[in-house]
């Protein structure tokens, strides 16, 4: 198949990913945007053969990391009620049960940043745990210690823990 | 309970063997707190999939379709070679934005600061500094996100060497490796200036097209040819 158009039939899964990461609509598509570029100038770095999705989602979450962290060296401050909850990150449990019930985007973006991509990857892309850690570039331990909190913080947020 | 929630959230993500599967699955027949934790587990996978799964059912908007739609230009096509052979960037243009360049990257330099990322040898120019370390030994495959010299293709020209093109905040280009060094063959302003950014990386692309010998490297040829020091 062109590079191409397997590169298009994974844009809408793409953009999923994306949302899950950037959490608004219009920033995920700009994400996605700047990950199809990078994509097509450095894609002879992508051994074909290889899996193309693995590849996108490792391109998507370097920029968006790269991203955040831009923003943090401009001195973006977020808004406030955005700073508590990512304070909130593993602290979740500190904040009542079920508070966030119906809204996972407020639960999603209580979570560190390396806990809400390990759960897009697992939980909604369906990517196995050893496919996340390449994805990642992390232990498969640290994949499946980040998804035990994210998922637990999830859980409690939107009111679904024992 | 018997069975520790690691192994229960493997069983929901289905990361066990159909044993340890069958292990969890008879558990949870005898004890409920099992039975409850992946009912709660699955539940909450079916939330994040109610949530986030529409978004992978929209139409995809045009702007990104048109993005790879419109991207034939820049590829190992014989055609995509024919077109880099018209491009407009040729040797003498090139010439000329690498003297405007070195003068700006070296003139500047001050013996007391660390070194530029541009040295002139002879008569050619080379990697210094920080660029001549990332393309000794930066793999494209594995660099860091935040790496400050961004390493592109890796190919070896007609004549046999080793080029890597790269780009930086201070100059992007391709350099070849000659006689132990990096000798910059061609350069554009780095991704800072954004005014010749557009014109500078799609023509870099075009450029290394044009002097390849055969596909780049693959990622395992890379490492091959880092690791043998990028000789011939």
């Amino acid at each position: 198949m062109r590079f191409e158009d397997e590169l298009v039939g994974l844009l809408p899964r793409l953009r999923r990913f994306a949302c899950g990461l950037a959490r608004d609509a219009a920033d995920a598509d700009d994400l996605c945007q700047a990950a199809i570029e990078r994509a097509l100038k450095s894609r002879r770095q992508w051994s074909d053969g290889t899996r193309l999705d693995s590849w996108m989602y490792r391109i998507t979450r370097n920029l968006w990391i790269d991203e955040r962290r831009a923003a943090a060296r401009r001195g973006f401050q977020q808004p406030v009620d955005e700073a508590v909850l990512q304070i909130a990150g593993d602290g979740a449990a500190q904040v009542e049960a079920g508070a966030l019930r119906g809204d996972v985007d407020g639960a999603m973006a209580r979570l560190p940043d390396e806990q809400r991509e390990v759960v897009m990857l697992v939980l909604v892309e369906g990517r196995a745990y050893r496919e996340a850690a390449e994805i990642l570039e992390v232990p498969v331990g640290t994949v499946t210690s980040r998804l035990a909190r994210g998922r637990e913080a999830l859980m409690h947020l939107l009111g679904e823990a024992a | 309970m018997t069975i520790d929630r690691a192994t229960i959230a493997a069983y929901v993500d289905r990361e066990l063997d159909d044993i340890a599967a069958r292990r969890v699955e008879r558990a949870a027949e005898t004890d409920p707190e099992i039975a409850s934790a992946i009912v709660r587990y699955r539940a909450l996978t079916a939330t994040l999939a109610a949530h986030y799964d529409p978004v992978a059912e929209e139409a995809v908007p045009e702007r990104l379709l048109d993005l790879v739609e419109g991207a034939g230009h820049v590829d190992t096509s014989f055609a995509a070679r024919r077109e880099a052979k018209r491009t407009r960037f040729d040797i003498p243009q090139w010439g000329a934005i690498a003297a405007a360049l070195v003068l700006g990257l070296t003139i500047g330099l001050r013996p007391w600061l660390p070194a530029g990322p541009v040295a002139v040898e002879g008569d050619a120019l080379v990697a210094a500094g920080a660029l001549s370390q990332a393309l000794d030994t930066q793999l494209a495959s594995n660099q860091p996100a935040d790496a400050p010299v961004r390493i592109g293709l890796s190919f070896r020209d007609h004549a046999g060497r080793y080029c890597r093109s790269f780009e930086s905040v201070a100059v992007d280009g391709i350099g070849c490796r000659t006689k132990g060094r990096w000798r910059l063959e061609r350069m554009a302003s780095g991704t800072t200036a954004t005014a010749y950014r557009q014109a500078g990386s799609e023509s870099l692309a075009a450029a290394a097209a044009k002097m390849m010998a055969g596909d780049a490297l693959d990622a395992n040829a890379e490492r091959a040819a880092r690791d043998g020091g990028w000789r011939r």
